[in-house]
């Protein structure tokens, strides 16, 4: 089969995956039953299905898109999303507006744990940018390094606040912590969707740069990119969309890893191909999850970091038998 | 073609390359030799903007224009680069590196058009690639890899190109089939290049122009035929060196003592 081909029918099997979702959970809806006025089952389909397939598609898509330009950046396919620390900082901040009360830092309402994560995925960015420029240039060692450090300091912040909370709060942290896309704000939707788009076209528009990136900074530049502007903007536009998407749905582990990883098998390392298969694959793939989240102790639901993480482990456990096999984690 | 005028690098206190000064005319072979930190690999670094340019002084004319005022698509259509064969093998097929080399030719992501894909079609023929085109670079022996880099440069159709140590990792026969290929490059395709080797042989048997670095100065530079005598290596490897002639072709062999 040929890689258009593959590529076509990963969309298609994703747009299947979009179009059935919202009519699938505890029970089945009609699709006839949704255009009547006032009818309940509308109501369900319009207002939290289909709101929560959406951002279920979206978030999967950013962390697998976003996987896929740090894995290509640092050339290492154990790189996630999360690698630079940017979910540790919503985690802080997610986990402070939980210590300290909504009405305390006057972010009273469900969008103040959004509004918190968001500035501390901010703050955790700013902090890696800040140290990769002052080593001077924008040396991908030095990023990676500073990432995983603010990743490992935030991290320590939140169990330090989880210590101080009691045990409501450190609950409430805790369920936050396992990423989840129940009690979605639909408000804050539409801008996951700006960023989420907005950022596959500026990858889509860099996917040359991409690929000669993964091929050596040396190779990259003397074929004329100017590299560090290159991997300044990768940066940013991974790390904002990885911030927005962790600021709605809490850190949703290992979907940024597998999905580049199992289309890598089938596309190779071309990004102007990967990228709609990890976008479409990464979205319908976290819609599945959540389904299988909100299905398997219905009525009660699972978090769906614990879906991603229980499928992800299995698979680490594959890609090392894999490599040991071929000698080549790639 | 190049003219390198005071060229000098330095790593805080400690100078790399000093005071280089030295010209190149179209369709010139260069071999750049001296010890290990003699400064080659940081002489093309410069040349190709890899270094942190706060670092050096001095000039370097390209075509006669700054190399400075080039942006970097600019000087990609001037200058390739064949890196060494070790290290990271890129996760691509041979004709996919070929297509990326294309980069400073095409718009923003429109893709290839037909005289970018001929140029791959070219630079695949004159290395003979053609029927290792879809392999994946891991899959290849080093004297095939090194070949594909060869190649990947030749697809960028520049005036000039740059080697570092490109026969380093190749058996006897596939060093000889490259250098071989290069010579004929720049012979037929009047193509300007820049090598940097640790084979003494290479420069005697390839002729041309030969540079000699020793502590980041410019020890000798002048057609290689002058590099043999005068005790020019001894001075760059503190080594001494025996010289003989090939029995057939009559060339000069350089042997360590």
């Amino acid at each position: 089969m040929s890689r258009y081909w593959k590529i076509s029918l990963v969309i298609a099997l994703s747009l299947l995956v979009l179009l059935f979702s919202p009519f699938c959970g505890l029970s089945l809806i009609s699709p006839e039953v949704i255009w009547i006025p006032g009818h309940p089952e509308a109501d369900v389909f319009w207002k939290l299905r289909l709101p929560r397939t959406v951002a279920a598609f979206l978030a999967g898509a950013g962390l697998s898109m976003s996987g896929m330009v740090f894995q290509a950046l640092f050339r290492n396919p154990l790189a996630t999303p999360f690698t630079l620390g940017v979910s540790s900082g919503a985690s802080f901040g997610a986990s402070i507006y939980f210590w300290l009360g909504g009405s305390t830092l006057a972010l009273a309402g469900s969008l103040g744990p959004l509004a918190a994560s968001l500035a501390g995925a901010g703050l955790s960015m700013g902090l890696v940018y800040a140290v990769t420029r002052a080593k001077g240039g924008f040396s991908t060692a030095v990023m990676l390094l500073a990432g995983v450090i603010i990743n490992f300091f935030f991290s320590s912040l939140v169990m330090f606040v989880q210590y101080l909370s009691d045990s409501h709060d450190s609950l409430r942290i805790m369920h936050w912590l396992m990423g989840s896309l129940a009690g979605l704000e639909t408000a804050g939707l539409a801008d996951l969707g700006f960023v989420v788009l907005a950022g596959a076209a500026a990858v889509g528009l860099m996917a040359p740069e991409i690929d000669l990136l993964t091929a050596g900074e040396e190779l990259a530049a003397s074929r004329g990119v100017q590299v560090n502007a290159a991997k300044v903007r990768l940066f940013l536009v991974s790390s904002i969309t990885v911030g927005a998407v962790v600021s709605l749905s809490g850190p949703i582990g290992f979907v940024g890893l597998m999905v580049p990883h199992v289309c890598r098998l089938g596309l190779g390392w071309s990004h102007r191909l990967l990228l709609p298969a990890v976008f479409f694959g990464g979205g319908s793939f976290l819609v599945l999850c959540d389904l299988a989240a909100r299905l398997i102790l219905a009525p009660a639901e699972i978090p769906i970091g614990i879906i991603t993480a229980l499928l992800g482990g299995p698979f680490f456990l594959w890609t090392l038998f894999k490599s040991t096999r071929t000698g080549d984690v790639f | 073609m190049l003219k390198i005028e005071n060229f000098s690098y330095a790593f805080g206190r400690r100078p790399v390359l000093t005071d280089i000064s030295l010209e190149i005319r179209a369709g010139d072979y260069l071999s750049i030799l001296g010890p290990n930190g003699a400064g080659k690999s940081t002489l093309l670094k410069g040349l190709l903007r890899l270094h942190d340019q706060g670092r050096a002084t001095g000039r370097i004319l390209v075509k006669g224009r700054d190399l400075a005022g080039y942006s970097q698509k600019e000087l990609a259509r001037v200058i390739s680069y064949v890196p060494q064969a070790g290290g990271w093998i890129p996760p691509f097929s041979v004709r996919e590196l070929l297509r990326l080399s294309r980069y400073p030719y095409a718009a923003i992501s429109s893709g290839l058009n037909d005289s970018d894909l001929a140029a791959v079609d070219r630079a695949l023929k004159l290395t003979g690639l053609g029927d290792l085109a879809g392999r994946q670079l891991r899959t290849l022996s080093g004297g095939e890899r090194q070949k594909a880099y060869l190649a990947a440069a030749l697809a960028q159709e520049t005036e000039i190109m740059l080697l570092d140590e490109p026969a380093s990792f190749l058996d006897p026969r596939h060093a000889a089939d490259l250098n071989r290929l290069l010579r004929k490059l720049n012979q037929e395709q009047g193509l300007t290049m820049l090598t940097v080797t640790h084979d003494l042989n290479h420069p005697a048997q390839a002729g041309g122009l030969a540079l000699v670095l020793a502590g980041g100065r410019k020890l000798f530079f002048g057609p290689v035929a002058g590099l043999l005598s005068g005790g020019i290596l001894e001075a760059a490897y503190q080594h001494d060196f025996l010289y003989l002639f090939h029995p057939r072709s009559g060339g000069a062999l350089v042997l360590a003592e």
